[in-house]
């Protein structure tokens, strides 16, 4: 039987389905489980909505765009300052949000004219910001205003300025799965072929479904300018409004998250011929992969291969330092969606951590294959998981760490697991090579904190070790390591800076002469 | 007039002060003890407070949505709060009260969530649940309405009507303490203890700073029992010390039990602790003691070391929930202090009517404006465009970028602090809060004069 | 080391299973025309044929089949195999693709007409 079943579940019998025990010689046509089906109400279920999927995920990490709501004040407040996609436009999208702040009147008698207000007083207030995207809530769809043809309306009376809506309420689907596929499908409708892109570079992708989380593209971006790629958008972390409205032009959609953003990948290769090329940011073994696969297909192989082992030189013996230490200590592997398939296997690989269990909080089916088919076999599989059942899991896997949500981690501490923030990052960015050392690094001070180790003592019950003032972290992960690992000159920890994006920012890049506008392919 | 009462110009909000209703009454519901609220809404509604409250504390709360889909948002949703109120009670078998929290969606919908309550009142929770205590309460607050601050005095109201019982045991002091942080808590009840006062504490919130344990699973949660909450009808006087978060709570008790209220201040500062201690002196009787003379002396000389040398003429602005900006103002004059921007982040129109206001109207001698249905924007862009000049910044950490982009030190003080440790362990309070209040100012500013080269070597000697 | 046909289908299978993503395409016919042209590319590849790039869609197939090939060198048995081994190989591996991720998966959204 390869369905899991939890004992706090059994009395929700719908839930049997949704959780499956990787088993040996098993493959993905004898067991998946259910995925992105309406949430039991009352469950403690993880989920959030479809505005959120749309406006927070996908719509505002948009630099250089004022972000507008409407509805009541709480869907905007919520979406605000609750995670760290950073940009290099002074963090604008981070810093401000706006909210037509509906109220009972406009309720009854509509908010339309409210939201035309609203509009021309944010673009009042921010006279240099000429676009904005504006968001439906559950509020606002409900009573049936139409946005669109108020956008219009403005659109109409200034010119210089340009609106995106999209109509994605919270309600709109079984969690913020549903708002991420509105806005791919209403971007690519409403605005992708509107601005024709000055092209630098006969290698021309768009970076899709990338959030830049504490700075994740700011770092991919530089491997692909050094390889002379020009980045036509990234999608959307990062990104700028006129850049993603002329995705049309790239050669190459280059996907990261597929579960956010697939969807504008295969309508931009149904409409424009844009091939998708799915990829993995993360680990050396799979990011070297993708940058080559990259490469090969601009001819520029060469490129990329210096790359990879100028970074690989770099931080490999960093890597291998942690990886020692790491080997062995089991994980839940419990993000939102994409880290589930883009962690499993090379975590495993190139960390040595077991992969207990992956989970999904809004996954599809299509997650867990990945997440599935590359984590390891005994390895608990979990969609939509519950607080209770997450708890149960963690007494009966008793992993060593948690890579999870802010909330879901303090339910993991409190029960003397230790978390690392995987959607916000702990110290992040993890993107790139020396951001893989950077998660290895955060994993292993995590696991090996010594006041993690001092929460297991039992003062009342407990001997207690009177000799010892202090511990190191290495006082715990070394004692079991072989000489040769521990006394290793090639080995060591993490050198480089707090900031990793600083030395990025003035770094000069090579210039290739274009050959043609067809050269290329 | 040198304090001008205003209502922000613009229609709508840029970064906002204030959230909607539903995350109000969400924070009363995990006041107490074994109960786990429902929100009937869409997910968002519920999982992004849950972030909220664990940005703040650093702790996860226990709250469930009955997870309003496209299809229930077209055709009703009351069957999804039935079967999420089933699936809870199956669960969590030491949950006895279940607070059931409307949202914008289910009351423009208008999902009869009384009509539900009751319908399961009749039938599963007699059927299926007989020999169980569970109580239902519905809660209404749709997001359009109000702000978190009003959805707290509203689920306030609802849960105290439905338990509160004329004729019980207990004569206790009623201490509705309103929107407040463990630390809070902690030192009023420290201030009934020393004035050997029993009180229903609602909500007794202390333990939401829950320790990490070696034995097991400890989730934080309120320690109010539902007998604290049906002691309420009987008590021998009520205070509720923010108007504006327990007002109607403290009113209701007040109209059907005939007993004696006393609403506000909030007990921020030393005059007004002063008046909470004298109120709480009149409704029980007891005298103030000698330990809390000793306290506030100790308070008053800490303070008296930064505020006049220090603080004096600081202008300040503040923003966050009404009766903590109010106090804070009437702490910052007491320390001659200029409080020169108060922002009040919701539409409540009655707040000329506050006596606190009027008193400020008629005896601030500088320019003054109280700002009311405020946001960030109306901070931001003073000091970003019209020349507001500011020594320091009270309010919670939403206020953070605009406090760092115009380099005016933020001291974090309100609902929610998610960017400093610890601060909810801090009184704001009490004498103890004060002292902390006031020293806190001070070192923010001094760390500031440091970093800035502005007379940094001014503490060379202290 | 001598390898079967089948074993080698198996070794290669769970290779792409493990590492790979363009398998995993949402809707069927993607899925189809993913393993088609893939597999096919990279057949055409191992047995040093002529391999068309000329269309962005061929150039980013034959990548992803290019950069499989590259990683296959891992695999010493597979340099050795004669091409119609290869070329039955490599059939087999798309009909266990196909049959896995395509006719017998268990995945609900594959038949979804739209994106």
């Amino acid at each position: 039987m390869p369905y899991h079943e939890f004992e706090c579940s059994k009395c929700i019998p719908e839930r049997i389905k949704h959780a499956v025990d990787k088993g040996k010689d098993e493959n993905l046509s004898d067991a998946l489980p259910l995925g992105y089906l309406n949430t039991i109400p009352g469950t403690l279920s993880e989920r959030g909505c479809a505005y959120c999927g749309a406006k927070h995920v996908i719509g505002t990490p948009m630099k250089d765009v004022i972000h507008l709501s409407h509805g009541p004040i709480g869907c905007t407040y919520d979406t605000w300052q609750t995670k760290r996609y950073i940009s290099d436009n002074d963090n604008f999208q981070i810093k401000y949000t706006f909210a037509s702040d509906m109220k009972e009147k406009h309720i009854v008698f509509g908010a339309e004219k409210v939201l035309k207000n609203n509009i021309l007083e944010a673009f009042k207030a921010f006279p240099k910001i000429k676009r904005m995207t504006i968001y439906q809530t559950c509020a606002s769809a409900l009573i049936g205003d139409d946005i669109k043809a108020i956008s219009q309306e403005v659109m109409d009376e200034m010119p210089d300025v340009d609106i995106f809506v999209c109509n994605s309420p919270g309600f709109a689907g079984p969690s913020q799965s549903g708002g991420h596929h509105k806005i791919n499908i209403a971007w690519v409708n409403d605005k992708v072929g509107q601005v024709e892109p000055t092209i630098t570079s006969d290698f021309v992708i768009n970076y899709v479904g990338e959030y830049n989380i504490q700075g994740d593209q700011q770092i991919m971006q530089d491997y692909f300018k050094r390889m002379g790629i020009q980045i036509l958008s990234t999608f959307t972390g990062n990104g700028s409004y006129d850049d993603l409205r002329a995705m049309h032009r790239a050669k190459l959609n280059v996907l990261e998250c597929a579960r956010s953003a697939e969807y504008i990948c295969d309508e931009l290769r149904k409409r424009y011929g844009i091939p998708r090329m799915d990829i993995d940011g993360f680990g050396f073994k799979s990011l070297s992969g993708s940058l080559r696969k990259i490469g090969l297909f601009f001819g520029i192989e060469d490129r990329a291969e210096a790359i990879i082992e100028e970074e690989t030189k770099r931080w490999k013996p960093e890597l291998d330092w942690y990886a020692a230490r790491l080997k062995g200590k089991k994980i839940c592997l419990w993000p939102g969606g994409s880290k589930l398939w883009h962690w499993a296997h090379v975590i495993h690989e190139e960390m040595g951590l077991e992969v207990v269990s992956v989970y999904t909080k809004f996954g599809h089916q299509g997650d867990m294959e990945k997440g599935v088919s590359r984590c390891e076999v005994g390895a608990l599989a979990i969609d939509d998981p519950n607080e209770l059942e997450c708890i149960e899991a963690m007494y009966k896997l008793k992993p060593d760490v948690i890579v999870t949500g802010k909330r879901p981690g303090e339910v993991a501490k409190k029960i003397r697991v230790p978390y690392v923030n995987v959607h916000a990052y702990n110290n992040g960015p993890y993107k790139g090579f020396e951001g893989w050392v950077r998660l290895a690094r955060d994993l292993y001070n995590a696991i090996y904190s010594p006041i993690h180790q001092l929460a297991f003592v039992d003062i009342s019950k407990d001997e207690i070790e009177t000799d010892k003032g202090f511990m190191t972290r290495q006082m715990f992960s070394d004692t079991q390591l072989d000489e040769s690992i521990v006394n290793s000159k090639e080995m060591h920890e993490y050198t480089g800076e707090f900031d990793s994006l600083k030395r990025l920012r003035d770094r000069e890049y090579p210039q290739y002469p274009m050959k043609g506008k067809q050269a290329a392919v | 007039m040198p304090c001008e009462l205003k209502e922000k110009e613009r229609t709508g909000v840029i970064n906002p002060i204030f959230t909607c209703q539903p995350a109000g009454a969400q924070y009363a519901s995990i006041g107490i003890k074994d109960c786990i609220g429902i929100v009937h809404g869409g997910q968002g509604c519920v999982m992004f407070v849950r972030l909220w409250f664990s940005q703040h504390y650093k702790e996860s709360f226990e709250l469930a949505s009955s997870s309003l889909h496209e299809d229930a948002a077209v055709f009703g949703g009351v069957h999804r709060v039935e079967e999420a109120v089933d699936v809870l009670l199956m669960r969590y078998p030491d949950v006895k009260i279940v607070p059931i929290i409307t949202t914008c969606s289910t009351e423009v919908i208008g999902d009869d969530v009384d009509g539900v309550v009751t319908k399961l009142n009749e039938g599963l929770l007699k059927e299926k649940y007989a020999g169980r205590e569970v109580h239902l309460i519905p809660i209404h607050t749709p997001s359009f309405k109000g702000s978190h601050v009003t959805g707290y005095d509203v689920a306030v109201e609802e849960i105290i009507k439905h338990f509160a019982k004329k004729d019980k045991a207990a004569k206790k002091l009623n201490l509705l303490t309103g929107w407040q942080n463990p630390g809070d808590v902690r030192t009023l009840k420290h201030l009934l203890t020393e004035m050997d006062v029993e009180a229903n504490v609602i909500f007794d919130i202390e333990e939401f700073d829950a320790p990490l344990m070696p034995d097991g699973n400890h989730v934080a949660h309120g320690s109010t029992t539902m007998e604290d909450l049906e002691n309420t009808g009987s008590a021998i006087g009520t205070i509720a010390l923010n108007r504006y978060e327990v007002g109607k709570a403290a009113q209701y008790l007040e109209n059907e039990f005939d007993i004696p209220t006393v609403i506000g201040p909030s007990p921020i500062g030393i005059r007004n602790t002063d008046t909470f201690l004298e109120n709480v002196k009149k409704l029980t009787g007891k005298s103030i003691p000698a330990s809390l003379v000793k306290e506030r002396g100790i308070a008053i000389d800490a303070i008296t070391d930064v505020a006049h040398m220090f603080l004096a003429d600081k202008r300040v602005a503040i923003y966050g929930h009404p009766d903590l900006v109010i106090g804070l103002a009437e702490f910052c004059l007491d320390l001659e202090m200029k409080p020169v921007l108060l922002l009040l982040g919701d539409d409540n129109t009655k707040y000329g009517e506050d006596s606190r206001i009027k008193a400020l109207q008629e005896n601030v001698d500088y320019d003054m404006e109280i700002v009311t249905n405020a946001d960030l924007w109306d901070l931001g862009d003073r000091l970003q465009n019209k020349g507001l000049k500011l020594d320091l910044i009270l309010g919670h950490s939403k206020g953070r970028f605009i406090a760092m982009d115009n380099k005016v030190p933020l001291v974090r003080v309100g609902f929610p602090v998610f960017d400093r440790a610890g601060y909810h362990r801090e009184a704001t309070v009490g004498y103890e809060g004060a002292m902390l209040l006031a020293e806190k100012m001070a070192n923010v500013w001094f760390t500031d004069m440091e970093y800035t080269q502005n007379k940094e070597w001014l503490l060379n000697m202290w | 080391m001598e390898m079967t046909i089948e074993a080698g289908k198996d070794t290669l299978m769970n290779y792409i299973m493990k590492n790979c993503l363009w398998q995993f395409n949402s809707r069927g016919w993607d899925r189809k025309s993913q393993n088609e042209n893939i597999i096919g590319k990279a057949t055409q590849i191992l047995c040093k044929e002529e391999t068309s790039r000329e269309t962005l869609a061929d150039r980013c197939y034959w990548a992803e089949a290019q950069e499989l090939v590259n990683e296959w060198q891992c695999f010493p048995w597979l340099q050795k195999m004669n091409d119609n081994d290869i070329k039955a190989m490599m059939g087999k591996l798309k009909e266990t693709l196909d049959y896995q991720l395509i006719t017998n998966s268990l995945n609900e959204e594959l038949k979804n007409p739209n994106y």
